[in-house]
């Protein structure tokens, strides 16, 4: 681990890139109502999830040098592992690649009828929560094990809220719009996608809590905490496949009211 | 009484527990369905679990890997329960015939009992002890002698090995399977498998259909884990790792391979499946329950396979000695890195097609199912984007086996080493650009044909590039006499590849296609590529690297019987199915009519399927005997320049007792003063 910035400068970093994230999600729902246009709405995906996989998931890393060190030191290990969860990730974005072209195959330009509101609030919170485990990252980094901690925590909260308003809250308004698994095919993809996101979600948090949990002990230092880096990442890594689903199931394309 | 031997002491015992099984079984499927039927699936299911676990008893007692199938006994059926209670509080059906229970509990049974797996045999133990933050130690000691092959070892040869010993088992297996309806085949009409026939509540035509679908999945599934085999033996020694970057997950890799292989067998228990090896909805959505414990069999061999590529990968850019750059890795590691790529992303399609068919099944999510607006072509798309490229996965690692062997043998340097070395890449590649050559008859979009026609025929390129080079390698050569085993399987596999590649073209090609499609010539010529790309080099490479795995060399005489009655059995048999291809015999078909006489070239083909049967049984023969009595091998027996052979054999954990540096080109053989490794002074 390098330290190239200081502690509150690597905070404000955090705090910027989570106001562009911000400014460009209301940007993202203007111009689905305004000009619905889907290569803007791709653009704009696009720049988001390049925002956190720089900032937040720190890409770069894979590209730094060793400095030489043994293949068993603790840097070359993390390097190691790094590359591992990396590569981890390219394969599973294979699966959200598939159910995206899944949904584009069978639904074209179409989309269900869902609510607005709830799902724009979904991905606010799951925003937010990237922002916080930004701020527990850049905490343990320097040293700062409360920082980290109550950041740990307020993400697995958003996480938790998120999975809620999914699973708890949007799947039973959706029942009420005619989005039914069993139905037609539009349930089907709605449901599959988001279960399959929300599934890695629950996973996402499972990690987190046993990342804080090991935090708690007092396991993770400014110089030793992979741990704690593998679960961010992977945190930040589903929220990137939001920023994708996320207009693919509520902004690209026209409603479809199944509702007689 | 005198101690009997572990191996007949777990037979005495399979054979109690399959008896066991079966009668538990027998009774509760009376108690369920009211009538006594001998061949009830539950019965077999039980007979085959519980002799299974009984079998590893004897073997090694109760732990590592009975404990792991025993607690996969006990979590299928908690699992399935668990569905079943809730069913039976959401006033569903609970326990009903044929299979005890509803697909939704077998399903989620099926799961659990891989979980539990993992959980009873203790290799994801220190996972679970570090998330918990209790200190684990990096390194481990295996158990001494055979018990290691049986516990979560974390050393690659072990694994290695392991993956090696699963494969040839899935290989003969399905072999047998193939056997026996090649015997319905041999003539027209139908002999044993008829209507009349009963098993596993199939009739014989059911029964067909479940093994001819059971071969294809568990010949490819015995590929995968033969191939994970091989390159997990043999990439860290050859770039001179100590082990695999990840060597926790290694293990996982392999022993999550184990509960799937248990998942696909009970398929064929559990009603069988009609779909062939391609599960195809709609007729995957309507088949018998077999067809969820195929899919979640797949579904976790998957996941096998991409773990074991993401770790493989992760090794190759992370572990090399010292010296050791791209250009001067051994060809079977360009080959496996080729190979990973593809296995590790693309892996995931075709979990996913299984995954969205099950759930169809389950839940009534209508992806493909036209009256919900679904589309059974995005099946095929989805399916064949991994099921295209994996076919690469299966044939690379063998193709860099031929390149490998090639030069030790003619001692001749390897012809256009950074050519090989890029031409699996290319065709890793150009295979992600290629999957809908098998869709020319599915009614896809015609504008998609000429494109993927294209793309398709690019393969023969870089393919055709190692033909060059493997030519040009042999060209006056200084072929070594006797020739050995090993070295007989890599001219082998050059050959019968050779007939693979150039029966593929017209397959590529639209216009050829449409009438070749699903007919006897697509099997001949898969069976072409299969066998060259991977069965032969996989032999020679058994050959090759046994004496390094154990310190003994394997009988030549019986190595030279193998090869000569495999070689001319596999052309009569691939040739010949190609033949009544070409003259219209349909694929995946139970009987066909005498007016068309293929009554001869069918019995000839089965002949020559019992031959190759034959032969491997010699190779298995082989093996057993020569683990004890095999000639001791010292030093280095083939003359390689590859770094493994430059040390003792067998070699410890950790591999290289000091450490060697690249200092020149891997495969100058005969170039006087050249040095591909040099070993650092103790």
């Amino acid at each position: 681990m390098t330290h190239t910035q200081n502690k509150s400068s690597a905070l404000a970093q955090g705090l910027i890139v989570f106001i562009f994230l911000a400014v460009l999600t209301a940007l993202e729902f203007g111009i689905a109502i305004l000009l619905n246009s889907i290569v803007l709405l791709i653009l704009v995906a696009l720049v988001k999830a390049g925002l956190v996989a720089y900032y937040y998931m720190h890409i770069y890393k894979l590209n730094q040098e060793d400095h030489g060190e043994g293949h068993d030191s603790y840097a070359y290990k993390t390097g190691t592992n790094r590359l591992g969860l990396w590569l981890f990730l390219l394969s599973d974005s294979f699966v959200f690649g598939g159910l995206l072209v899944s949904r584009f195959n069978l639904l074209g330009m179409t989309r269900p009828h869902l609510n607005q509101l709830l799902g724009l609030a979904v991905t606010v919170v799951l925003l937010v929560s990237s922002f916080f485990m930004n701020r527990a990252e850049t905490s343990i980094a320097h040293g700062d094990k409360k920082g980290f901690l109550n950041g740990t925590l307020v993400t697995i909260i958003l996480g938790l809220l998120f999975v809620i308003g999914v699973v708890g809250l949007e799947w039973q308004l959706a029942k009420i719009e005619e989005v039914i698994a069993s139905k037609d095919v539009v349930g089907g993809i709605f449901y599959m996608m988001t279960g399959m996101h929300a599934f890695h979600v629950l996973t996402g948090v499972i990690l987190l809590f046993t990342v804080w949990n090991k935090g708690r002990k007092g396991l993770y230092t400014a110089e030793k905490h992979w741990g704690v880096e593998a679960a961010t990442v992977y945190w930040h890594f589903v929220d990137v496949v939001w920023i994708f689903f996320y207009p693919a199931l509520y902004l690209i394309g026209a409603a479809i009211q199944l509702a007689a | 009484m005198k101690k009997m031997k572990p191996i007949v002491r777990g037979l005495l015992f399979l054979l109690v527990g399959a008896f066991v099984g079966y009668g538990v079984g027998l009774g509760l499927d009376v108690l369920v369905g009211g009538r006594v039927n001998f061949t009830a699936s539950i019965a077999g299911y039980f007979s085959l679990l519980i002799g299974v676990a009984l079998f590893f008893f004897g073997l090694v007692g109760y732990r590592t890997i009975t404990r792991g199938v025993t607690w996969q006994i006990f979590g299928t059926l908690g699992g399935a329960l668990f569905v079943t209670g809730i069913r039976a509080i959401m006033g569903l059906k609970t326990f009903v015939p044929p299979f005890l229970f509803t697909e939704p509990a077998w399903v989620f049974g099926g799961l659990v009992g891989v979980i539990c797996f993992i959980l009873g045999h203790g290799v994801a133990d220190d996972w679970i002890r570090m998330a918990r933050g209790v200190d684990v130690p990096e390194h481990r000691e295996d158990a001494p002698g055979w018990e290691k092959y049986y516990s979560p070892s974390l050393d690659h040869k072990v694994i290695g090995i392991q993956y090696t010993v699963i494969a040839l088992i899935l290989l003969v297996v399905g072999g047998t399977f193939a056997l026996i309806f090649r015997t319905e085949l041999a003539s027209s009409g139908l002999q044993f498998l008829t209507t009349e026939f009963k098993l596993f509540n199939q009739n014989g035509l059911q029964f067909y259909n479940t093994l001819m679908s059971l071969h294809g999945m568990i010949m490819i599934v015995s590929i995968l884990l033969g191939i994970a085999g091989l390159m997990n033996y043999l990439v860290p020694l050859l770039i001179g790792a100590h082990d695999m970057a990840f060597p926790r997950l290694n293990a996982f890799s392999f022993w999550i391979a184990v509960p799937a292989a248990v998942l696909l067998l009970s398929s064929l228990i559990l009603g069988g499946f009609d779909t062939g090896w391609t599960g195809y909805p709609p007729l995957s959505a309507k088949a018998p329950l077999g067809i969820q414990m195929f899919f979640l069999g797949v579904f976790v061999a998957g996941w096998s396979s991409i773990l074991g590529a993401l770790n493989l990968l992760a090794t190759v850019l992370r572990m090399r000695a010292k010296g050791m750059t791209a250009f001067r890795l051994p060809i079977f590691v360009w080959a496996s890195i080729a190979t990973s790529i593809i296995a590790m992303t693309a892996t995931q399609l075709i979990g996913l097609s299984f995954q969205m068919v099950m759930f169809q099944r389950l839940f009534g999510m209508g992806f493909f199912d036209p009256a919900k607006g679904g589309s059974p072509v995005l099946f095929q798309h989805l399916f064949w984007f991994y099921s295209h490229p994996a076919v690469y996965v299966f044939i690379l690692p063998g193709l860099g086996v031929v390149s490998e062997l090639l030069p030790v043998f003619v001692r001749k340097p390897l012809f256009g080493y950074k050519w090989i070395a890029m031409s699996s890449l290319a065709i890793a590649l150009v295979g992600f650009l290629v999957w809908a050559h098998h869709m020319f008859t599915s009614g896809m979009n015609e504008y998609l044909r000429v494109p993927f026609m294209y793309s398709t025929l690019l393969v023969a390129i870089p393919t055709g590039v190692k033909f060059f080079s493997w030519v040009a390698t042999l060209w006056k050569g200084k072929i070594t006499t006797p020739m050995p085993s090993a070295f007989l399987f890599v001219v082998g596999a050059i050959v019968v590849f050779l007939m693979g590649g150039l029966t593929g073209p017209p397959n590529a090609t639209v216009s050829t296609d449409l009438h070749l499609h699903d007919t006897y010539w697509i099997v001949g010529h898969f069976h072409d590529t299969l066998f060259g790309g991977f069965v032969f080099p996989f032999f020679a490479a058994l050959y090759y690297w046994f004496p390094k795995a154990t310190g003994r060399r394997m009988n030549e005489t019986l190595g030279k019987w193998h090869f000569w009655l495999m070689t001319p059995a596999f052309f009569t048999l691939s040739l010949g199915m190609m033949r009544i291809g070409l003259l219209g015999m349909r694929r995946r078909i139970a009987d066909y009519d005498p007016l068309q006489g293929f009554d001869a070239t069918h019995l000839v083909l089965t002949i020559a399927a019992f031959a190759i049967a034959l032969s491997v049984l010699i190779f298995i023969i082989n093996l057993v005997t020569s683990l004890k009595r095999g000639e001791p091998a010292e030093g280095n027996l083939w003359n390689s320049r590859s770094p493994e052979w430059q040390v003792a054999s067998p070699m410890p954990a950790h591999n290289y007792d000091t450490p060697f540096e690249v200092v020149g080109e891997p495969y100058d053989y005969g170039l006087p003063g050249s040095k591909y490794v040099e070993f650092a002074k103790k």
